[in-house]
C-alpha cells in the first residue's frame, strides 16, 4: 500500500477526534527545528469549519475492540492500514517544515495489544524528537490499558495527553464498548494528572527538571449515542476540570460510522446541542459558573433557543439589571451579551470616566441582548416591564427579525448555531 | 489646513509626527502620492530625520507607556488610509492625557488606533498559519503571501524561531518585499518576481498534504459558512490546500 493510501485511511478514521489545540506549551530552544506557540496556532479549516493545526492520525486503524460507535471496530469491513514510526516522522517533518502544521497528533486503534500499539507510538514520537530534532507540537494519546511505564514516557516526550472517556457513563461504556469500563479509562488519566502537578510542583523549584505534558490532558465525550442528559454530561466535565485538573473536554456530535441496533438512528448529528454544550463549558471555565446554576434535575437539558448564559439570566431576573459602573467583573461576566474581552474592556474603560449605554456598544457589548440586562448611569434601554417572557420574545424577534415568529424558529436556531459553531478551537 | 507628507517610511512617518505635533495647527499627515491628500490643504514635505523620529519615540514612550508604543507601530503596519491622521490625532491625546488615555476605550479617537492595532496583531497572527513553504531546488523553503497589511517583519521572529536551521524566503508580492534568511543571517530586499525551481520531492509532499486536507472533514457537517469565516476567499491563493 502506498504512503498516500495509508494516509487517506488513516486520516479518515481519526477524524472523529475533536482536539484541534496546539495551545498550552512555549517548547522550542537553541538547535534543532521548530517550537510551539503558547496560545496556538490554526493552520487551515477544512470543509466542515474545524481547524487544522496538528497531523491528526492514527498509527494503524487494527483494532481488537468492538466499540458500536467507533468507526475502526473489530468487525467493520474497511480497508485497515499502518504507518510505520519512520514514516509517521517523516510525514510530519516534511508537513512541518512547509508550514503546513503545527505539529502531530497521534492516535491509533489497538493493534495486537495495548502495551505494543503505545510502544510503536513511542517509537514514532521518540524518532521525531531526536533523529529529526523536532521542538513543534506533539499530542499524543493514551492507550487504556497500557503499562504505567509507557504511560509515563509518553508525558514525557508529547506536549499534551488524552485519554478519550467517549460514553459519559459505566452504564453505556458496557452497552457499547464491551471491552472498556470506567476504570480502564479513568485509571491512565488519573495517574497522568498525578504526573502532571508532580512535574509541575517540581519544576517551580528546579527549572531544569523534565516537563510532563507541559499542555496537560484533554478527553472527549461522543454526544447523542447514548441517553445521557446534558446535566450528567456538564457535571462529568465539571468534576474533570476539577479533580482531574483537565485543560479542555471536548464534545464530539454522534455521527453515526456504523450500523448497530444498540445506536439511535440519527439524521443528523446533533450539532446545535454540541454547541450549546460548548457554551455551557466555557462558562464553567471563563465565567465561574457552577454546572448546578446551569441545569438542575428538573431542567436537565440545555435550551436550544437560547445560549446557556442568557436562559440563566432569564431565570434570575432578580439580579438584574447591573449597573455597569458599578458592578464586579464577575457580575458583569454574567450580563447576557459580555463576554470576558467586553467585560475586560468595560472595568478599564470605567477607570476613566462613567459609561453610557452607547460607549457600551462601542466597547464590543452585543447590545440586543445586553440591553435587558444591564443600566450605564443608572439609563435602561430595555422593557419597561421586563418580565421573563417579555424578554424572550423580544430576543427571539432579533433572531428572525423579517419573517413571522415561528414558534420553534427550529431554521433560524440551526443557522444560527451552526455559524457559531464552536469547534474546539482555543 | 497643513498636510505634512513622508515618504512611506515609518522614521519618516514620525518625522512628520513630530512637525506636525510642533506646528500646532490641525494637521493631517499623508503618504507622497497617496490618494486621500486633500486638494485644499497646504503640503508640507517632511522628509526623514533619524533625530526628530528618535525623540517622537522618546516622547510617546514617556507621555504614553510600551502598550501605546506597540499600537501605533501596529496602526502604522496597517497602512490604513487615514492610519497616519488617525495616529496623530491619538498622539495628541496621549500627550494631554498620559498613560490613561489607553484605558479610553470609548473614545473614538483611541478606538480607531487601538482597533486599527489589532486588526494587524490578528492577520499576523492569522499568516502564522497561512504562511506556506515550497522546497525549492536548492533545499530553500519560498513562501508568498499578499497580506493586507504590512506584516512581514511581525512574522519574521516567529519563523526564525521554528526554522532556524534552514534557509527561507518570506515574499510579500502585495508590496514587492522579502525577509530573506541565508545561513542564520536575515535581510530585507525588495523583490518583485521569483523564479521558483521546486524540489523534486515537492510535488509528491503537496499532494499528500491536499489529500489529507479533504480526507479531514466530515462530510456529515459540512459547512461552507464557517470555513469562509475562518479562510476568507482573499487569502485562499496562497494556501496550497485550497489550488485547484
Amino acid at each position: 500500500m502506498d504512503l498516500e493510501k495509508k494516509l487517506e485511511i488513516l486520516a479518515d478514521s481519526a477524524k472523529y477526534d475533536a482536539s484541534c489545540a496546539s495551545s498550552g506549551s512555549d517548547r522550542g530552544g537553541a538547535g534543532g527545528t521548530g517550537a510551539a506557540h503558547l496560545s496556538g496556532v490554526c493552520h487551515s479549516w477544512t470543509a466542515d469549519g474545524r481547524c487544522i493545526s496538528l497531523l491528526k492520525i492514527l498509527m494503524t486503524n487494527e483494532c481488537v475492540y468492538d466499540c458500536a460507535y467507533c468507526v475502526n471496530r473489530r468487525t467493520n469491513d474497511t480497508p485497515k492500514a499502518i504507518l510505520t514510526p519512520d514514516e509517521i516522522a517523516g510525514l510530519t517533518f516534511e508537513f512541518y517544515k512547509r508550514n503546513y502544521i503545527e505539529g502531530l497528533f497521534l492516535s491509533s486503534g489497538i493493534t495486537v495489544s495495548p502495551d505494543r500499539t503505545m510502544e510503536l507510538m513511542l517509537e514514532a514520537v521518540r524518532k521525531l524528537r531526536q533523529v529529526f530534532r523536532f521542538n513543534g507540537y506533539v499530542h499524543m494519546k493514551v492507550i487504556p490499558g497500557a503499562d504505567q511505564a509507557l504511560i509515563d514516557q509518553a508525558g514525557l516526550w508529547a506536549d499534551r495527553v488524552s485519554v478519550n472517556i467517549e460514553l459519559p457513563t459505566d452504564k453505556s461504556l458496557r452497552l457499547l464498548a464491551p471491552g472498556k469500563t470506567k476504570e480502564t479509562v479513568l485509571g491512565p488519566m488519573s495517574r497522568l494528572a498525578q504526573k502532571i502537578s508532580a512535574s509541575k510542583d517540581e519544576r517551580r523549584s528546579i527549572k531544569s527538571s523534565p516537563a510532563f505534558a507541559p499542555a496537560g490532558q484533554s478527553t472527549q465525550l461522543i454526544i447523542g449515542a447514548t441517553p445521557e442528559t446534558d446535566r450528567e454530561i456538564i457535571k462529568l466535565s465539571e468534576a474533570l476540570y476539577g479533580k482531574m485538573c483537565l485543560k479542555r473536554v471536548y464534545y464530539s456530535a454522534f455521527v453515526p460510522v456504523t450500523k448497530d441496533s444498540r445506536l439511535p438512528a440519527l439524521l443528523s448529528p446533533p450539532l446545535l446541542r454540541e454547541h450549546r454544550l460548548y457554551q455551557a463549558d466555557w462558562l464553567l471555565r471563563f465565567y465561574g459558573f457552577k454546572a448546578d446554576e446551569l441545569l438542575d434535575e428538573k431542567h436537565p437539558t440545555l435550551d436550544l433557543s437560547f445560549d446557556p448564559k442568557t436562559v440563566w439570566a432569564l431565570n434570575n431576573l432578580h439580579l438584574f439589571p447591573l449597573e455597569v459602573n458599578k458592578a464586579s467583573y464577575e457580575e458583569i461576566l454574567r450580563a447576557p451579551g459580555i463576554g470576558v474581552t467586553s467585560a475586560k474592556r468595560i472595568l478599564r474603560a470605567r477607570r476613566t470616566a462613567p459609561l453610557s449605554l452607547d460607549d457600551l456598544k462601542k466597547l464590543g457589548v452585543v447590545m440586543k441582548r445586553a440591553v435587558y440586562f444591564v443600566t450605564a448611569g443608572g439609563k435602561y434601554g430595555g422593557l419597561k416591564k421586563e418580565t421573563g417572557e417579555a424578554i424572550k420574545i423580544k430576543l427571539l424577534e432579533h433572531k428572525n427579525p423579517n419573517g413571522q415568529l415561528d414558534l420553534f424558529g427550529e431554521k433560524e436556531l440551526v443557522k444560527e448555531g451552526l455559524a457559531g459553531t464552536v469547534t474546539g478551537q482555543l | 489646513m497643513k498636510t505634512f507628507l513622508y515618504d512611506g517610511c515609518f522614521e519618516g512617518f514620525l518625522t512628520a509626527l513630530s512637525l506636525a505635533l510642533d506646528s500646532g495647527d490641525a494637521c493631517a499627515i499623508s503618504k507622497e502620492n497617496a490618494e486621500e491628500a486633500g486638494l485644499f490643504s497646504e503640503f508640507i514635505n517632511a522628509g526623514t530625520d533619524q533625530q526628530r523620529a528618535a525623540t517622537a519615540r522618546d516622547l510617546i514612550e514617556r507621555r504614553g507607556s510600551a502598550e501605546s508604543w506597540q499600537h501605533i507601530r501596529f496602526a502604522f503596519l496597517s497602512e490604513v488610509p487615514g492610519a497616519e491622521t488617525a495616529i496623530f490625532e491619538y498622539v495628541k491625546l496621549l500627550l494631554e492625557k498620559g498613560p490613561a488615555a489607553d484605558n479610553m476605550l470609548a473614545d473614538d479617537r483611541v478606538k480607531k488606533v487601538h482597533g486599527l492595532s489589532a486588526k494587524v496583531g490578528g492577520e499576523a497572527h492569522r499568516f502564522k498559519g497561512f504562511v506556506r513553504f515550497k522546497e525549492l531546488a536548492d533545499k530553500t523553503l519560498y513562501s508568498k503571501i499578499e497580506p493586507d497589511h504590512n506584516i512581514l517583519a511581525l512574522l519574521v521572529p516567529h519563523f526564525r524561531a521554528r526554522l532556524g536551521t534552514f534557509n527561507w524566503v518570506i515574499h510579500d508580492a502585495r508590496r514587492n518585499n522579502a525577509a530573506l534568511y541565508f545561513n542564520g543571517k536575515l535581510v530585507y530586499a525588495p523583490l518583485a518576481a521569483a523564479l521558483i525551481l521546486e524540489d523534486a520531492k515537492e510535488a509528491e509532499v503537496r499532494k499528500l498534504w491536499k489529500h489529507f486536507f479533504k480526507t479531514a472533514a466530515i462530510a456529515e457537517r459540512v459547512n461552507p459558512k464557517l470555513q469562509r469565516q475562518n479562510v476568507p476567499l482573499k487569502y485562499r491563493k496562497n494556501l496550497t490546500e485550497f489550488d485547484k
